[in-house]
């Protein structure tokens, strides 16, 4: 297995009146073909800017200010505008948070995923319809037939979600990236939504990143994880590693909310409330929140070290 | 723990009209709420559960009276309010209050949040304006904000931070019965654990009677002590919080348990048992309203209504073939 995406020291920074955000902040990883890969961490962490950045799609103001994304050789953030508007949707796509928000409202979902397939694949109008019913049927969207026609309004949560992903999916994409795609769901769809991506991955071979704030999504579904905070990445290991051997602090505490979520115990030490972002100038992010922090922890930019095989931590304690 | 409900709501139906202006045409009615009993002690921690389109927010609503039932009564501290005018259930209003699920919406974002706080204060005339600013400091160190914050506006704030002074806004009339819409959905995972252990420990210190609505059961666990887990209007399992976590009998309460993601990787489970193209409106005028997801359905669920029978100590089910 080879990687399919390789990003290395990216930097999105937002230059706001009340300073420079570090949305992103020198995060490297890379992306193996099938694997599925989760971003863990709270919100403001800078989860869904890596995603946005991957795909040259940062808003104002921010800006990419430095760092490579190489898409089987190709950095995505030197090539033209043309050429990365054929790769997005059709060999990257991407699945966002709140599909109501993200469909146009005034034409039906059958349209707008059939007019991304013809975007793309250079193809008749009934080919494309005929594909779009095909996919739809394959997210397992009840009778595409007749629904395809449907407005985003008429359909439920769930069902839209399932109509973003046949859109993210319509053009066999390499990649996926899939930006919290169940928060606004239910239990059981978000059950459904997981399972479907799974299959997804094993039927088409695509590689998946799962960007969440809930580490049970990740138990559920993702093979390695990263974890960010304040737009670095604290922590990097296998899946069932992280769970059993955690070794950042921060990482310890979510780890620890999902386990007081799951197993009714009240009254763990919580978080303390989150920093402002802007101009931050410390050597540990997570200095602040951080229970076991000490002085000698801002004495010198904590860098992420392999601590064991593929586990990687920036926590000098650890 | 006395014997009379703080809140006893018996038969209670919200339809909901949806026909839009052609009335000549078909007819078309939600139930959202079609037929529940439902009894909430004093001090009690009441979970309900289901998915969106269950009617539980609509439950909540009608149990405050926000919301008129079409059918039913609701008693609550000895009083039927089922139609009570709005001006004598204003004394009543103080003692029932409501915490919305999204703390960015539910906030006036041009009215700082400490005045916000105060509103119900205002509105009841309880008080100086003296010692409505030091009822509303107390109430804020109670649930975790400095006292600088009420000088805030809602944008300057987390999430969880507004969600403390949602909640500090709804306990400030010192209420006897709140209501707990989806609390923590929308914040963090961090943030859900702080503000659950948050209610529980202000559900204790003021012996409230809480009704937590959520479709996350993971959330139930913690607070309630008793859990109703609602399908298309109807209550379809009520237990202890413990025993349906660890003996559920309704097929659905067995479909939600097993849909909670795993704590540990090696917890990943199979696909359960959920079929996705199924029309959850149209199940048999004379069957059971499950029909059509469960597992275990057989011919005799498409004639014979589900009735909410006790089958065993405090454990009830509403599926015949758990009965007999």
């Amino acid at each position: 297995m080879g990687h399919i995406l390789s990003i290395d020291n990216l930097r999105t920074y937002f230059f706001t009146p009340s300073g420079v955000i570090k949305a992103v902040d020198g995060i490297t990883f890379s992306l193996e073909c099938g694997q599925i890969l989760g971003i863990v961490g709270e919100s403001g962490s800078g989860k869904s800017m890596t995603a946005l950045s991957i795909l040259n799609l940062v808003p104002h103001p921010g800006k990419i200010v430095g760092g490579s994304v190489l898409f089987k050789g190709m950095d995505l953030l030197k090539i033209p505008k043309d050429t990365i508007r054929n790769i997005r949707g059709a060999r990257i796509s991407i699945v966002f948070q709140e599909p109501a928000s993200y469909f146009n409202p005034v034409f039906t979902i059958g349209f707008q995923i059939s007019e991304t397939i013809r975007e793309h694949l250079r193809v008749s109008k009934k080919e494309a319809l005929e594909a779009t019913i095909e996919i739809l049927n394959s997210v397992g969207f009840p009778s595409p037939q007749e629904r395809y026609r449907a407005y985003p309004h008429k359909l439920s949560g769930g069902m839209l979600q399932r109509a973003m992903i046949a859109m993210a999916l319509c053009c066999n994409p390499e990649v996926i990236l899939a930006d919290e795609p169940t928060t606004a769901l239910d239990v059981t769809i978000q059950a459904q939504i997981l399972s479907l991506l799974k299959k997804i991955r094993n039927d088409r071979g695509a590689s998946i990143i799962l960007i969440t704030h809930d580490f049970g999504i990740i138990a559920e579904t993702a093979d390695v994880v990263i974890v960010m905070y304040a737009g670095k990445i604290v922590e990097r290991a296998v899946t069932s590693e992280i769970f059993d051997n955690a070794l950042h602090p921060y990482t310890k505490t979510l780890l620890a909310s999902l386990y007081k979520l799951s197993n009714k115990i009240n009254n763990v030490s919580s978080l303390p409330p989150e920093q402002n972002l802007a101009n931050q100038k410390k050597n540990c992010v997570f200095f602040d929140r951080c229970s076991m922090a000490e002085p000698a922890c801002n004495d010198e930019e904590q860098a992420l070290r392999e601590k064991s095989a593929a586990h990687f931590v920036r926590c000098w304690k650890a | 723990m006395n014997n009379n409900p703080l809140i006893n709501a018996t038969g209670l139906k919200r339809y909901f009209d949806i026909s839009g202006p052609f009335t000549f045409l078909k007819k078309r009615i939600v139930k959202a709420v079609d037929g529940v009993d439902i009894k909430i002690y004093n001090g009690e921690a009441f979970g309900l559960v289901g998915e969106s389109g269950s009617g539980k927010s609509t439950l909540g609503r009608l149990l405050l009276r926000l919301i008129p039932a079409s059918q039913g009564k609701i008693v609550f501290l000895n009083k039927d309010i089922t139609d009570l005018p709005e001006r004598r259930l204003k004394e009543l209003r103080k003692q029932m209050q409501i915490i919305l699920q999204n703390p960015y919406a539910s906030l006036n974002p041009r009215m700082r949040v400490g005045k916000s706080a105060a509103e119900g204060l205002d509105a009841h005339r309880i008080g100086s304006k003296r010692e409505r600013l030091d009822s509303v400091i107390k109430m804020f160190e109670t649930v975790g904000l400095k006292r600088e914050y009420i000088q805030k506006f809602p944008h300057e704030l987390s999430g969880g931070e507004r969600q403390r002074v949602c909640i500090a806004r709804a306990l400030i009339l010192n209420p006897r019965f709140v209501v707990a819409d989806e609390p923590v959905s929308a914040l963090d995972v961090t943030i859900q654990a702080q503000i659950l252990s948050l209610l529980t420990q202000l559900q204790k210190q003021f012996s409230l009677s809480i009704l937590l609505i959520t479709h996350d059961l993971r959330i139930v666990r913690h607070i309630a002590k008793t859990t109703a887990v609602m399908y298309l209007g109807k209550i379809v399992e009520l237990a202890d919080t413990e025993e349906l976590f660890k003996n559920p009998i309704h097929p659905y309460s067995k479909l939600l348990l097993a849909s909670i993601p795993p704590a540990h990787p090696k917890d990943r489970k199979n696909r359960t048992h959920d079929p996705e193209n199924y029309n959850a409106i149209m199940f048999p005028q004379n069957g059971c309203r499950f029909i059509n997801r469960c597992e275990s359905a057989k011919t005799e669920c498409s004639e014979e209504k589900e009735i909410l029978r006790e089958i065993s100590k405090n454990h009830w089910v509403a599926c015949s073939l758990n009965y007999k």
